[in-house]
């Protein structure tokens, strides 16, 4: 396991150094509660010797006095700090979930398709907040306890040496002891996470598809795979909680062994006469001091472990990159665009081919029907055109510019897509119909609204566009909720629209109330609409039958039509003989 | 329910690791009474001050042995803390999985899933380190009781005047609690917030990408976790100032000690080793206030996790929340239940009587329905968009609540429709089918002994045998989460396989057609017609389902228009006419 200082650098250099300022100032605080409690011991010992060489009373009350007003500063000192430090966590791990979560956004749809919501949760959050120790704490914690080590270790030298030297040689074997310790649990702990983390994308998934769970009397089987998923966390945070006693062991014969060096050395030097009552209860108090930061050392190494075995795991993820790479912006044209698809071969598995040497174009303006019966690539056309994917050879063209030369940004921004499965947020009208951008204005959106003829659906929400949906889309029917894509696709006014099996879900009548707005929606644009029903693709102007991934039939509608011969005419007069017999 | 029954119950969960984990505890506390007492004699040797049992090299010895000691109940605590943690963690999560696995299952959470994620996280978590708390505040009791009498026994009126500040303490923060409470809950929701809203991203993933929309969706994401950072300060604030008021305690104490032991010492009642240990016992002494108004301000923390946690189970008794009862993290997991059709399980006619459900915050639902078929008949529910299709299927299934009507299966009221209408009396395939993330084999199965059916049979029956060859590892395809992997059609056959497993009595489809085209459609009901005597409740719009239709329901506004034969209806029922008409349109027309 990779726990190298590097690694724990970059993150704090990402996430710390955009609030350096809070950090200086935490930093002063911090190493201001330190100086007042390297101070706080010396009052107590120069009280003892006082007080038995019968110094006046009055100047006892004043030590006494000292000493809680020194407690009380440090005290607010150290409040100060504390919530600072969180806040400097809280917005360092922020920080990171956004990063994450844009990475994660970003990344190819071969990797969401391993990974459940529920797991990437459990990344995003559940990963990330375990560093918020790290990032509040841990560098001053460890600076800190660094600065107190050598700041009490100077103090006893300055006592007596003999002292000074036998602590120090303590501290060393106390330090080393525990840095070896540091990593002894880092991979039963990345275990343990990745137990916590199946669990918790289990349970999201189960808890998701609970419909379907019921209809199929399967609620004993979805327990018996959760007390599965329960037993392993339990059996992983058992192993690396068992690793790290070792950790916690070394640290109590540490510990002791500082009181016992320190009253050995006391003893001799107090019988030479070498050091006085005070001084041993300075001494003592020191060691007891010693023994703060070497615990919290390994306190913090006990967290860094835990902080290592997410950081590893974030890392994994930050590693993974995208094999859809940004084109360099050559210039889209905007309004209707022709695409050509060139010698195109693309299987989600490199040997598995699912489109073959895929060539045909599509004038701008045009409408393309895409047929094809399940499986035959009709989809992952759309999903290439959008660049989820790249092909493994050949080239799309759009406008003449491959696309791959443009923005993904510019490029999806000029293509458009209706789907049949529809996810909405559970949040308002106006944010699900515009991702959350605030800047459409809702002018804009009444406008499309009414433009498509969904004015009638809009008067029955109860809060217009601020009426809250829930999550799942739950209280729209499928079919409602398909009308909201729509409204999202009208909004961006792209120049291609791929229209994929958009309006299955649609009854005929509510599909007559929209079709007029499709044919608004399609007269600005260059459309494919991808289809399994003939009559879906009626308006059509060419037709595009995939077979297994390839060309099996592409031309004018009409001359298909037209044409007895043709497999389009066939499956017009099949699928009509069926609906009629 | 009150929260002291929930922690109570916790520790019965594992009730011999709490005890062994207060025996390790108290052990260590205990470890810590020897340096204390060491020192003291250690000062009382060298000063001369006092009569001292031991000679030097004991004291040492003593002092080695106190670090033995401590391994001992550090021991103790790890065996022990794990084991109980993560028993009480499923305990908890298993009866809040079991109550939502037995809700109406098309409204089982009160929210996204990503948020009840959050309930199934970090709220148990708060119960399960409660039984922990509290050992380790009586193992403190126990060393500061200790403390206490030998303070007592050397210097009273010391011992009395510095614990003032220490009495105050535990005064003040109970006084305290009270305000954790509302900025806890906040900063619960605030979690729930975020996870629930990265859960809806990552299941929107796709829809993001093509709409462009990731900085928007991250702007959201941004808002949400200032949100949560804001109250998770509020709320931790109040920790932070508990803590301080504590170490002023100590503070004020020794300072306290310090002005009272300035003249004893000179007169020598108060040794200096008396000093030490006074001054060593009372930051135990204050840390175990401190531990006692945390411990209080815990629990009203645990108080809202349980509250939230009986959240999730929507209605029920919140003492599901606490049943007791098996819980298998290791070992031989429990046999899946399963039943095999009997004669009980036979239909010969379903009846629907005023059947209703209306939604609470909006105009749509179901409102008196009423109908009945035979065995062996197809029978179509068909309607426009938000009419009640789904809702009516859902309702009869009782995975929406039924607010009235009847249900007779041949001559019985069905009394609990949710967990009558299951295999083998009836199944379901959902408008969009959701799959695991496991091998299709276990999407097919999802627990069904594979001896008791016939799973080529069913595959052949979805149409799914095709696509079986084309899967690299074939029932052994891992399909991905919601079934990714798959097509949208061939997610439908699954879950229509998925059905024809079950072999039910009653087959209820909604919309299967959506994602399937003409051919595969028509391959599918040939096939469940050629096999079985099937009877059928399908939602549809599709002529190839309404021709095959014995019966035809026309829903409209969540009543019911009409029903009767295509034909009678073509005849008299305006709304079918329209439905019928929009499909193909003109090109239909054409062709007739």
């Amino acid at each position: 396991m990779n726990t190298s200082p590097g690694k724990y650098r970059k993150f704090l250099t990402a996430y710390l150094m955009p609030q350096w300022q809070l950090a200086l100032l935490l930093g002063t605080l911090l190493f201001t509660t330190i100086g007042l409690e390297l101070f706080s011991p010396r009052i107590l010992a120069r009280f003892i010797d006082d007080a038995r060489e019968g110094v006046a009373i009055e100047i006892l009350k004043n030590s006494a006095f000292l000493y809680i007003g020194i407690a009380l500063v440090r005290q607010v000192v150290s409040v100060a700090a504390r919530y600072l430090s969180e806040r400097v966590g809280w917005a360092a791990t922020n920080a990171l979930r956004e990063d994450l979560t844009l990475h994660c956004l970003r990344l190819d749809m071969s990797f969401h398709n391993q990974n459940t919501p529920g797991q990437l949760i459990e990344r995003i959050d559940g990963d990330v907040a375990n560093l918020a120790n790290f990032f509040s704490d841990f560098v001053f914690r460890i600076v800190g306890s660094l600065i107190l080590l050598f700041g009490v270790l100077g103090l006893l030298y300055w006592e007596d040496w003999h002292i000074g030297a036998a602590l120090t040689v303590y501290a060393i074997i106390g330090m080393a002891c525990l840095f070896k310790m540091r990593s002894i649990a880092v991979p039963q702990w990345k275990a343990a996470r990745q137990a916590s983390s199946d669990l918790f994308g289990f349970l999201e998934e189960q808890l998701s598809g609970t419909e379907d769970l019921r209809s199929s009397g399967a609620t004993g089987y979805a327990l018996q795979q959760f007390y599965k998923h329960a037993g392993n966390r339990l059996k992983q945070e058992r192993i690396a909680g068992l690793k790290s006693i070792w950790l916690r062991n070394t640290n109590a014969f540490v510990n002791v062994l500082g009181y016992i060096i320190s009253l050995i050395s006391c003893f001799y030097l107090f019988n030479d006469g070498a050091i006085t009552i005070g001084k041993i209860y300075l001494v003592i108090a020191y060691t007891g001091m010693l023994s703060g930061p070497l615990r919290r050392l390994t306190r913090q190494m006990e967290d860094l472990q835990k902080a290592s075995a997410s950081l590893s795991r974030i890392e994994e993820l930050q590693l993974l990159a995208t094999r859809v790479h940004d084109g360099p912006g050559y210039p889209l044209p905007s309004g209707p665009i022709a695409i050509e698809f060139r010698e195109l071969t693309f299987g989600y598995k490199e040997d598995e081919p699912v489109l073959h040497d895929l060539s045909f174009r599509l004038e701008s303006g045009r409408i393309l029907g895409l047929l094809g019966r399940t499986g035959s690539g009709k989809t992952t056309v759309a999903r290439l055109l959008f660049r989820l994917y790249d092909p493994q050879s050949g080239a799309i063209h759009i406008g003449g510019t491959d696309i791959r030369q443009a923005k993904i940004a510019a490029l999806r921004d000029q293509v458009g897509m209706v789907t049949q499965s529809v996810q909405l947020f559970r949040a308002t009208i106006r944010d699900n119909l515009t991702f959350f951008n605030p800047e459409v204005a809702d002018d804009h959106i009444l406008h499309v609204i009414e433009d498509i003829g969904l004015l009638p659906w809009y008067e029955q929400q109860p809060q217009g566009l601020d009426t809250q949906l829930q999550s799942g889309g739950q209280g729209l029917s499928a079919g409602q909720a398909q009308l909201l894509t729509f409204v999202r696709v009208f909004l961006k006014a792209p120049g291609l629209v791929v229209l994929d099996e958009a309006t299955s879900r649609l009854d005929p009548a509510t599909e007559g109330m929209i079709e007029r707005a499709i044919d608004k929606l399609l007269a600005r644009c260059t459309a494919i609409i991808i289809a399994h029903r003939l009559a879906t693709v009626r308006r059509a102007d060419d037709i595009l039958i995939l077979d297994e991934g390839r060309v099996h039939e592409h031309g004018p509608r009409r001359d298909l039509e037209k044409d007895p011969n043709s497999r389009f005419s066939e499956l017009l007069r099949t699928g009509l003989t069926e609906v009629l017999s | 329910m009150k929260t002291y029954e929930v922690i109570w119950n916790a520790i019965r969960v594992q009730p011999w690791n709490w005890f062994f984990n207060l025996v390790g505890i108290t052990v260590l506390y205990l470890s810590f009474q020897i340096p204390a007492l060491v020192l003291r004699e250690f000062f009382n040797l060298i000063t001369g001050d006092a009569e001292v049992d031991f000679d030097f090299w004991t004291l040492v010895a003593f002092m080695a042995a106190s670090a033995l000691v401590r391994i001992g109940g550090e021991l103790g605590i790890v065996l022990t803390n794990v084991p109980m943690m993560y028993n009480i963690a499923a305990w908890l999560q298993k009866n809040m999985f079991n109550r939502i696995l037995h809700r109406p299952g098309a409204a089982a959470l009160p929210n996204s899933s990503g948020e009840a994620i959050s309930r199934f996280r970090g709220d148990p978590e708060q119960v399960y380190i409660f039984p922990l708390w509290i050992n380790d505040v009586i193992g403190s009791v126990v060393y500061s009781s200790i403390a206490l009498v030998i303070m007592l026994g050397i210097a009273p009126k010391i011992t009395l005047v510095a614990c003032i500040p220490v009495v105050f303490v535990v005064l003040l923060t109970t006084a305290m609690t009270r305000h954790i409470s509302h900025y806890r809950r906040l900063s619960r929701e605030a979690t729930g917030a975020v996870t629930g809203f990265i859960g809806e991203t990552f299941g929107a993933v796709q829809g993001i990408k093509v709409a462009n929309a990731e900085k928007t969706i991250l702007g959201r994401f941004r808002t949400l976790n200032h949100e949560r950072s804001q109250t998770a300060l509020k709320d931790h604030l109040f920790d932070e100032l508990r803590e301080a008021v504590y170490s002023n305690a100590v503070a004020l104490g020794t300072g306290i000690i310090l002005i009272m032991a300035a003249t004893a010492i000179r007169e020598e009642r108060f040794t200096i080793g008396d000093f030490a240990l006074f001054v060593y016992y009372l930051e135990f002494l204050t840390e175990m206030t401190w531990m006692l108004g945390y411990i209080i301000a815990k629990y009203e923390q645990t108080g809202i996790s349980v509250d939230r946690m009986v959240t999730l189970l929507q209605g029920g008794s919140p003492r599901q929340l606490i049943e007791r009862g098996p819980i298998y993290l290791a070992g031989q997991l429990p046999e899946i239940p399963y039943i095999a059709k009997g004669r009980e399980h036979h239909l010969e006619e379903l009846r629907v009587t005023g059947l209703t459900h209306q939604f609470a915050d909006s105009t749509h639902g179901i409102q008196d329905v009423d109908f009945a078929f035979e065995r062996g008949t197809f029978n179509v529910v068909t309607g426009r968009i938000g009419s009640g299709k789904t809702t009516l299927l859902r309702t009869l299934q009782g995975l929406l609540t039924p607010q009235s009507g009847t249900i007779h299966w041949n001559e019985k009221i069905v009394d609990d429709p949710a967990s009558f209408f299951v295999p083998p009396r009836s199944a379901y395939t959902s408008q969009i089918p959701w799959l695991f993330s496991a091998p299709l084999r276990e999407n097919l199965l999802m627990g069904m002994p594979e001896s008791e059916t016939d799973l080529e049979a069913a595959i052949h029956a979805a149409v799914l045998e095709k696509d079986l060859v084309d899967f690299d590892d074939g029932l052994d395809t891992l399909v991905g989460p919601k079934g990714v992997r798959l097509s949208g059609g061939q997610i439908q056959r699954t879950a229509a396989a998925r059905m024809f497993v079950r072999d039910p009595e009653l087959y209820i489809f909604d919309d299967l057609s959506s994602a399937l085209d003409v051919d595969t459609e028509k391959t599918l009901w040939e096939r469940l017609f050629a096999q079985r005597q099937a009877t059928c409740l399908v939602v549809s719009h599709r002529r190839p389902a309404l021709r095959r239709a014995d019966q035809i329901v026309v829903l409209k506004d969540g009543r019911i228009e009409d029903r009767g034969s295509l034909d009678e209806l073509l005849e008299r029922c305006e709304e079918m006419q329209r439905l019928w008409k929009g499909d193909w349109g003109d090109e239909t027309s054409d062709a007739e």
